[in-house]
């Protein structure tokens, strides 16, 4: 495979896999990120957000990822229904549990990073610094975030067939709309 | 390939002429193209390979090695330029 061809298939899987493949391969990488996060101790608590915290169980690891990603299936299943139409639920839902992929990384980097004692870090900010893990895990937040919100906006692409500015405005407001939602349904269920 | 638009001023083609290869009769006259010959031959193809396929997006997609919204977004693609083609 050309790196080209390898590049378009890591941003924009879907043209190739949708549906239930997606859904099914989506989830084996959610269920493995949230057996590594309940162990690391690395929650994703939020549609694009992941946190290392002092301590985690098993249960609220996979509950994190449950609201998360109920929360982005839904909103954006209503997005689509707002900008196309004759396109399938399983095709949302599928595709937006494979764009939650990336965050395997953070759950894999985030088990072998030590949480700083918050005391210290609250006299100290920069004590953050001092752990390489807790910097690689810093800056792998970064593409990984991207990499997932583009898988994202793909997904919602590919699955409801809209295009233009139109798909790119709609997307803005659903993934700001479902992170909000995501936060408030985790404070006030969990 | 058949060509569909003007090499100069990329104005839309008329027939103008017909010819049978059996009693070399030729008939003229002005008559538009159809609608499928309008469209690209990556697009005929498609349209081949669908019906073909008894229009299943499943098997197109099968065949295509795609997935199913993408092969749906092409043929609602070739569906637009259809529409547009008719204008």
């Amino acid at each position: 495979m050309k790196s080209k061809d390898f590049f378009r298939l890591i941003v924009n899987p879907f043209t190739r896999i949708a549906g239930w493949q997606a859904l099914v391969l989506g989830l084996v990488f959610l269920v493995v990120s949230g057996i590594i996060g309940g162990f690391g101790n690395v929650v994703f608590d939020g549609v694009i957000d992941s946190h290392l915290v002092k301590q985690v169980t098993m249960l609220q690891s996979f509950s994190y990822i449950a609201i998360s990603l109920l929360t982005l299936v839904l909103v954006m299943w209503m997005a689509g229904l707002f900008i196309a139409k004759g396109f399938r639920f399983i095709d949302i839902l599928g595709t937006m549990t494979l764009s939650k992929a990336p965050f395997l990384l953070m759950a894999i980097v985030g088990y072998f990073a030590k949480m700083p004692d918050m005391n210290e870090v609250m006299k100290n900010p920069m004590v953050v610094f001092n752990s390489m893990s807790m910097v690689v895990l810093m800056i792998l937040s970064i593409p990984v975030l991207v990499w997932s919100i583009t898988l994202m906006y793909n997904a919602l692409k590919i699955s409801s067939g809209a295009s233009g500015g139109k798909l790119t405005t709609v997307f803005i407001i659903a993934i700001l709309a479902s992170e909000a939602i995501s936060k408030l349904m985790i404070y006030f269920l969990m | 390939m058949l060509p569909t638009n003007c090499p100069s001023c990329q104005a839309q083609l008329k027939v103008k002429c017909l010819k049978c290869e059996n009693c070399q009769t030729e008939v003229s006259g002005s008559y538009d193209l159809p609608l499928l010959a309008l469209l690209p031959e990556s697009d005929q193809q498609f349209i081949l390979r669908f019906v073909i396929n008894s229009g299943s997006l499943k098997e197109m997609a099968s065949e295509l090695k795609l997935s199913y919204p993408t092969v749906r977004n092409m043929l609602n693609d070739i569906i637009n330029k259809i529409k547009t083609d008719e204008k």
